[in-house]
Formats: structure tokens, sequence, C-alpha cells
């Protein structure tokens, strides 16, 4: 039953990446700025005709209804188009570097989970200590530091200063990794290279560090509010009247319940973590999608915004399917 | 996006890397230096040119990584050298193919895989090509493949790969009409007319291995690339940003004229794109990499002098100005755009913003360009002057509030112009602000503002050009020639600018060969823009490029294009 409804969902999700599709497809070519003109760039002498015969070939030159027809028909047969800069398959362009935006959306998820639920719990549970407001007083910093500023930072601080670890990009040039998946950490592992493992993981600290901070500082906001209000419940003052000890209580009865909200706003950020990496891609030089499509949307490369926006629908819309999903593990009252 | 960043972290980093700087370092080491001595003996046998070269090397092993480590701003596009339109994809490029030319780290152009090259007429120009140089698979170059390389570029949809299409290079050698062959190391290249920048120009095309391609085809051959340049292809990154090379040990050893004539020096390059300025500097601090390029002005000072690291600057390609729509009021008067140059102090500028690292523009064209007129002076710094003119214009502070005005009307403009302009946008509108013009500031992407420009729509634009080639045809044909759709003439002319005079001067500067007559020609030109003043002359910045000390014999070139073959790493 809970198959034939995730395959529903999956389904559904077709139209909503399509209607994104389309919406992208309208605004882009609404935007100012020919993409002809600027792949052009200042220097050389252009002919009207080179111009012209790129526009044929991007098929810039028919009206946008017939351009629209020609994407959605691609589209649906898994052709996304060539870029216009990089003249290359957008699907090709977007799988190479998707698992390096996965990569980092992991690492991320994992170091804010560390960080979130330790400190969620204890400032539930040691409500008004000096623990708690120290740490919502971090969490409120973790919320405002602008991530640009977080990364150079830490970069100073753990690369140049202390030399802990590695300035920028995902792995070190005498790793000598054989991709076979496109993710560094796990492909390390299944070629039992030791030193592409530890290169690859030195390389993801950083960055996730810097992207999910904020996200920790949401994730221990919510726990902390959500501990609080089911350690007040009735049921946790019943486990403890029944002489449960003390963590039994806190992790078995209350942090149980108290996950629904807290897994909704993991959901939700999941989504932020893989569309909100541009800054910290751009400061760490971490070759992944959000690099690929601010450069994109600059050289007005139509075909790999499109592909781009597309994935990240995708991936958002899934990422929302999964907590949906859990949310039945947790709590078997819900329904999918 | 970048731009936002640079400017921001203009505020963060100095102070941290003050920091940085302040670390404790590690005692100097005695160095010990590679000492090369070359002896050089022509021995001229049957017309053919023999070159013996012997070398007498001090075998020092130098201890640590002998791979070098390069960061660049941006990814290459393309490793197919007639495929892209990009300085990074050059840089890459150029260390694994040569040209027929090169060009040093200045302005000068050298005979690289060309022996010789001689004009047969005005029109054509006879090839004859090195023998002995061979490609990285080991097969020899010969005619077919310059043949091969340039009828890639100039014929329409030679590149099969995505789908078929012309090379995106071809406007870089517009008048070559056909490359014939006259025997295995002889070519004729056959031009539609006198071209002088011609040399200059073909340093940017690279010659590729005709065999090689037709067997693998381009998707092949930019999957692993094979040239005749010192470095052969080992990786790439997906996406280009890590390209991994390594010596090529049958180099022939480059330019004649750019010594050491010999290999590579190091075992391999590695090319690593690093977006964000700070990061980059970071990187270099850490170790992570030998040189970078494009360090922003403000961190020059703190980098040349932090210990273990050595900053240099090469002359700038990308002069700056500031463009007024002579068609527009109140810059449609000369006398006003005039006192607009006089009113802004050029050299506070450079002092203050590019920490003297500038020097002040003498008119239209960089000081550094072949043709540029000797005889003219950057307009001076004198605010008197420029009231005077202004007064005579009718701009005049009647009302005493401090703000020029004429008939009423205050003397108001919004000067527009990109977010990585920002601080030179601010100075130069504060001076303006000075004499009592009421100056603003807007920023644009430039794709959007663009448009608006060509169409006369903008009043102020404060922007750059970049033209590495150091002839004027490329500067006057893009922003001093009136706009012509549908061709190359005024397509960076935000000015609207045009005197047929000017247009006139410029076509024929460009199809005449006679150096003393071109000057003549340029010089004129010239004198007309500087004196009509469609712009503000500003400033051209150095280009900066900082490396560990590790790094010898390196010297950051002009046109940005950084040549690895003569650079060794030292302890």
């Amino acid at each position: 039953m809970r198959a034939v409804k995730i395959l529903e969902r999956v389904l559904v999700t077709i139209p909503i990446v399509l209607g994104v599709a389309i919406l992208v497809f309208l605004f882009i070519r609404l935007t100012p700025g020919d993409p002809v003109d600027i792949m052009m760039g200042q220097g050389g002498a252009v002919s009207e005709g080179e111009m012209e015969q790129l526009r044929k070939e991007f098929h810039l030159d028919e009206p946008l209804p017939v351009q629209l027809w020609l994407f959605l028909k691609d589209a649906v047969r898994g052709d996304l188009g060539y870029s216009y800069v990089l003249k290359r398959p957008v699907t090709q362009l977007i799988s190479e570097r998707l698992p390096a935006t996965i990569e980092l959306a992991l690492g991320s998820l994992v170091i804010s989970l560390l960080i979130a639920f330790p400190i969620g719990i204890i400032s539930a549970v040691r409500q008004n200590s000096a623990v708690d407001r120290l740490s919502m007083a971090g969490a409120f910093l973790g919320i405002s530091m602008p991530s640009f500023w977080l990364g150079i930072i830490l970069i100073l601080l753990f690369s140049v200063q202390l030399k802990w670890l590695p300035v920028q990009g995902r792995i070190g040039f005498d790793a000598q990794l054989q991709n076979i998946t496109g993710y560094f950490v796990l492909d390390s592992l299944l070629s039992g290279n030791r030193i592409a493992f530890w290169s690859s993981l030195r390389h993801l600290i950083l960055p996730s560090l810097t992207l999910g901070a904020p996200v920790a500082a949401v994730v221990a906001r919510v726990l902390r509010s959500s501990m609080l209000e089911t350690l007040r419940s009735d049921y946790v003052t019943l486990a403890r009247s029944k002489g449960a000890s003390e963590w039994i209580v806190v992790l078995k009865h209350a942090l149980r319940n108290a996950l629904i909200p807290t897994v909704t706003v993991v959901g939700l950020q999941v989504g932020i973590l893989l569309g909100g990496n541009m800054i910290v891609e751009e400061v760490f030089g971490w070759p992944g999608l959000g690099r690929m499509v601010v450069s994109a949307i600059f050289d007005r490369d139509f075909p790999l915004i499109q592909g781009t926006v597309m994935i990240y629908a995708f991936t958002f819309v899934m990422a929302n399917l999964i907590v949906d999903v859990m949310y039945t593990y947790l709590n078997p009252k819900i329904e999918l | 996006m970048k731009r936002f960043f640079n400017t921001l972290f203009r505020v963060v980093l100095p102070a941290a890397l003050l920091l940085a700087a302040c670390a404790p370092t590690e005692p100097a080491q005695p160095q010990v230096v590679e000492k090369t001595v070359e002896v050089v003996r022509t021995v001229v046998v049957t017309e053919e040119r023999l070159v013996e070269v012997e070398k007498l090397v001090t075998p020092t092993a130098a201890p640590g990584r002998q791979t070098i480590i390069v960061a660049l701003s941006q990814a290459p596009t393309s490793l197919d050298p007639a495929d892209h339109r990009s300085r990074q994809s050059e840089t890459v490029i150029r260390n694994m193919f040569d040209g027929l030319v090169t060009r040093d780290t200045s302005n000068g152009v050298h005979l690289e895989i060309a022996e010789e090259m001689n004009w047969l007429d005005e029109q054509t120009l006879e090839v004859k090509l090195r023998q002995g140089v061979t490609f990285h698979n080991g097969v020899e170059m010969t005619a077919d493949d310059v043949v091969y390389t340039f009828n890639r570029i100039i014929q329409e949809n030679m590149i099969e790969y995505p789908d078929p299409h012309t090379s995106p290079r071809k406007g870089l050698i517009a008048p070559l009409m056909s490359v014939d062959k006259v025997d295995d190391y002889t070519v004729r290249m056959n031009f539609n007319g006198p071209w002088p920048p011609a040399m200059q120009l073909m340093v940017h095309q690279q010659i590729v291995p005709m065999g090689y391609l037709e067997e693998v085809g381009t998707q092949g051959f930019i999957e692993n690339p094979i040239g005749t340049g010192p470095f052969k292809f080992v990786s790439a990154q997906p996406g280009l940003e890590e390209v991994v090379l390594e010596r090529f040990d049958g180099y022939y050893g480059g330019a004649p004229d750019l010594a050491p004539v010999q290999p590579a020096c190091v075992q391999g390059a590695i090319f690593r794109v690093i977006p964000e300025a700070s990061t980059r500097v970071a990187a270099l601090l850490a170790g992570e990499v030998d040189i970078i390029q494009a360090v922003p002005a403000e961190l020059i000072d703190t980098l040349s002098q932090t210990p273990g690291i050595q900053v240099k600057t090469a002359i700038g390609t990308n002069p700056k100005w500031m463009e007024m729509n002579v068609n527009k009021p109140p810059f449609d008067d000369v006398r006003v755009r005039q006192a607009m140059n006089y009113a802004v102090d050029k050299d506070l500028i450079i002092e203050e913003i590019y920490g003297g690292r500038a020097v002040a523009l003498p008119g239209p064209l960089s000081p550094y360009n072949n043709y540029v007129n000797k005889s003219l002076q950057p307009y001076a710094y004198d605010p008197d002057k420029a009231l005077e003119l202004l007064a005579e214009a009718g701009w005049t502070d009647s009302n005493g509030d401090g703000l020029l005005d004429k008939d009423g009307q205050t003397f108001s403009f919004t000067l527009d112009t990109l977010e990585e302009f920002r601080s030179l946008a601010e100075a130069v509108a504060d001076m303006f602000r000075a004499i009592g013009i009421d100056a603003s500031v807007r920023f644009w992407e430039y794709s959007v503002v663009r448009e608006q420009l060509l169409a006369g729509e903008r009043l102020a634009y404060l922007d750059d050009w970049g033209d590495s080639a150091f002839d004027p045809v490329g500067h006057f044909e893009a922003k001093w020639h009136g706009f012509q759709t549908g061709t190359p003439y005024g397509r960076g002319n935000f000015s609207t600018y045009n005197n047929p005079r000017v247009n006139e001067l410029i076509v024929l500067g460009e199809t005449t060969n006679d150096p003393t007559e071109r000057q003549k020609i340029y010089d004129e030109a010239q004198q007309l823009v500087y004196d009509e003043a469609p712009a503000v002359f500003l400033i051209l910045p150095e280009e900066a490029e900082a490396a560990s000390t590790r790094v010898q014999n390196w010297e950051p070139a002009a046109d940005g294009r950084i040549n690895l073959h003569d650079v060794c790493l030292g302890p």
C-alpha cells in the first residue's frame, strides 16, 4: 500500500517539474540580455552572419511558443539540449556535477545534525541553564552569520593558520582516486584507497560546516522547543512516574515525539542545502551544480539554467516525499 | 556574484591576512640555484639551419613537490584550441599546444613552430615550419597539420561535436581566406587584403594534429587532447575544474628567441579553478597552490610583505574609461566632456585605489600600444580649468547651492557601471561632486546594460575593454568607431561617438601595412578622439599575480596567458 502511495507521489512530481521548467523557460527569456551577444564578448570581429547562425543553431530565431515546444518535446525524452557556452549535453554536465553537490549537501546534513541534536536536547533538558543560553546564542549566531564570511574565517583559521584542513577543492591532487560514482568519499571506500578517503573527507569538512551551520542552528532551535513541549506532556510525566530512567524518558519518549516537527524542518533544509550552495561552492572552489548555474545565469546559457533548475525542483520535491515517508515510520497514525 | 564577493571581501580579508602574515615563519634556508649555461653554435649547411645547443646543467635534486599548481579564477571552457573564447582556456591550452608564433610576457611576438615567415605580397604570407617537431603521440608535425588547423577554424561547420558548428575563433583571424600546402614544411596563407595585426593575432591560434583528430573526432580529442607543447595532457576533472599535465620530454624547446630552449623544467603542471579571490590567496598562503592570478589590488601590498610570497605585475591590457553620451545633454557639448576630463585626479586614484600599480591613459589607447600617439599627454588634473570650460558651456552655480546649473537645471547625472568597478566609479563621481556636479553611481549586470548602451539610452558609463594584441585595431574598431549593426565596428562604443573622419582613419589603419604610414593615420585618429573627448580617459591598471618563493623564473604575462615552460620549482 505504502509502495503504491510512494509511486503515486513520484508520478505527481513530473507535472511539478515540468511546470517549473516552463516557468523558468519563460522567465529567463524575459530577462534582458542576449546569449549570443554575451558569448561573443569583447574580442574579435564578429559578423552578423555568424551571430545569425548561432541564433539559428540555438533556435533563438524561432517564436517563443515554437522554442517552448522544441524544448518540451526533447525534455520529455530526457534530452535537455546542449549548453551554449560549454558545447556539451546538459544532462552530461549535470550528472558530472550533481555528485559533488549531493556529497556536500549530505556532508552538511550530517555535520549539522551532529551539532544540532546534542545542543537541542541538552538545551531542552537543562532549560534556562548557562548551557541552554549559550547554545541558543550560538544558534542565533549560526543563523545570522553570512556563509561567505564564515567560510573565509574557517579557511583562515583551520587552513592558513593551523594548517589542519585544506583550503579548497574536493580532493588532494596526489590522491589518485579512480572515479567510479563521482562521490569521492564513496569511491575511495569502494576502491579501498585510504589516502583518497582521508583526503576527500578532510576536504569535505570546512564547506560542510559552512553550509551546515545555519541548518544546525535552525534544527537545534526547533528541536529544543518541541522537546520542551513533549517534556511537559502527560506521557512523559507517566514514564517518569513509572520509574523509567531520565535518559530513557528523554531519548525514547520525549525525543521520538519531538522528531516530527524536526524532520519537517530538516526536510525543508535539505532543499536549501542543495539549492542554496552557490556561495559555499564559490568560496571553497567546490565543483558543484551551484557554481555552474550561477555562471550559466550570467552567460544566459538557457538550456543549462533550465536543466539545473529542473534538477533542483526535482530534488526538492523528492526531499519532501522522503520526509513524508519518514513521518509514517515515526508516527504510524500518519498516512501518506 | 563574483563581483559581489570581491567587494565584500575587501573589508574582511586584508585584516585577516595581516593576522596570517604575523604568523611565525621558518628561517630562510640557503637556496641551491640551478645554473644553465647555453652554448649556441650555428652552422649553415646547404640552406638548412642547424642549431646545436649544448647545455651544462649542475644537477641539483630539488626536494619537495615538482609539479607546479596554478590557481585559475575561472574554469576553461574547452581544451580544443579551436573551440573556445576565453583566456583561461588559452592559458591551459598554450601549455599543451604551440602556435606558429608566440608572445613574450610583454608585447613582443616571436617565432615558435614557424621557422620563418615572409610576406610574399601584401596579402600572402609564406610560413616555413620548423622540422622535427612532434606531437605528444610521437607523430611529426607537418604542413598538413597547419593547413588542417586553420581550415578547421575558418571553414564553416568544421567542428562536428556536439553539433556541427563553426569555430568561435574564426572572428579572430577573419581576413584569412585560405591556407595552401606548398611542401611538407611550407604553407601559404592567403588574406583578403593587407592585415597589419596578423602576427599579434596569430599568437592566439595553436596547431592541432590532423591524423589524430580525424581518427578520434572532436569528442575524443577534447577528452584526450594532443599538441606539440611543453606539457602533455594527463587527466581533467569534470567541468575542467582541474587539469593535470605532465612534462613532454620530446619537446623541441619552444621559441628560439625565448631562452631556455629545452623541455619544461617542472615534472608536471596542475591548473585548479578557485573562483573566489580570497580563497585563492588563502590557498597560496597555505602552500596548496604555487601561482595565483588576478590578485585584488587591495591585497597586493599585504601579500608582497608576507614571507614566502612574491608578487609580480605585468602591464595591463584592460584600459578603463568613463564614456559620455555625446548625443545627449549635457555631454553633447565638447567643452563639458573636456571639463569632465580635467576634473578627475587620476594620480590620486592610481595611488589610493591601485596602490601606484596603474598608469594614466594618455588618450583613447593604452600607453603600451604599438601605435600610441606619443605627443599626447593624459588630461591634467585641473579643477579650475574644468570650471572655466563648464562656465563657457553655461554651467555656473548661479543660485549659490554649491551645484552647477544652467537655465534653472542642476548639473546632475547617473554614472552607470558594473559592480567590479565600484571603487573607481565612486571615486570619479566624488571628484565630479567636488566641482559642483551632482553625480551618483548605479550598478548593472553587463548583459542587461549593454543593449541600452548601444541604443544610446544611458548618459555615462564606466567600464573597461580588454585587448591584448597591442595593436590599435582592437580598441579603435570596438570603442571609437561609430556603431554599425552586424559588423565589429563600434560593438563596444557606448558613447555613441561617430566621427566620419575617425571612422575613415580606422578603416584605413586596418588595411595599411607600412608602419610609418599607419602611425600617421593612428596619430591623427587619436588626436581627434582626444580633443573631442567622448570619454574621460581614466587609467590602465597592472595585472598582478602572486607565487610562492619556490617558484623561479616566473614572470606574469601582459596577455594573462601563463606560460609554465620556463618556470622551475626550487627547494
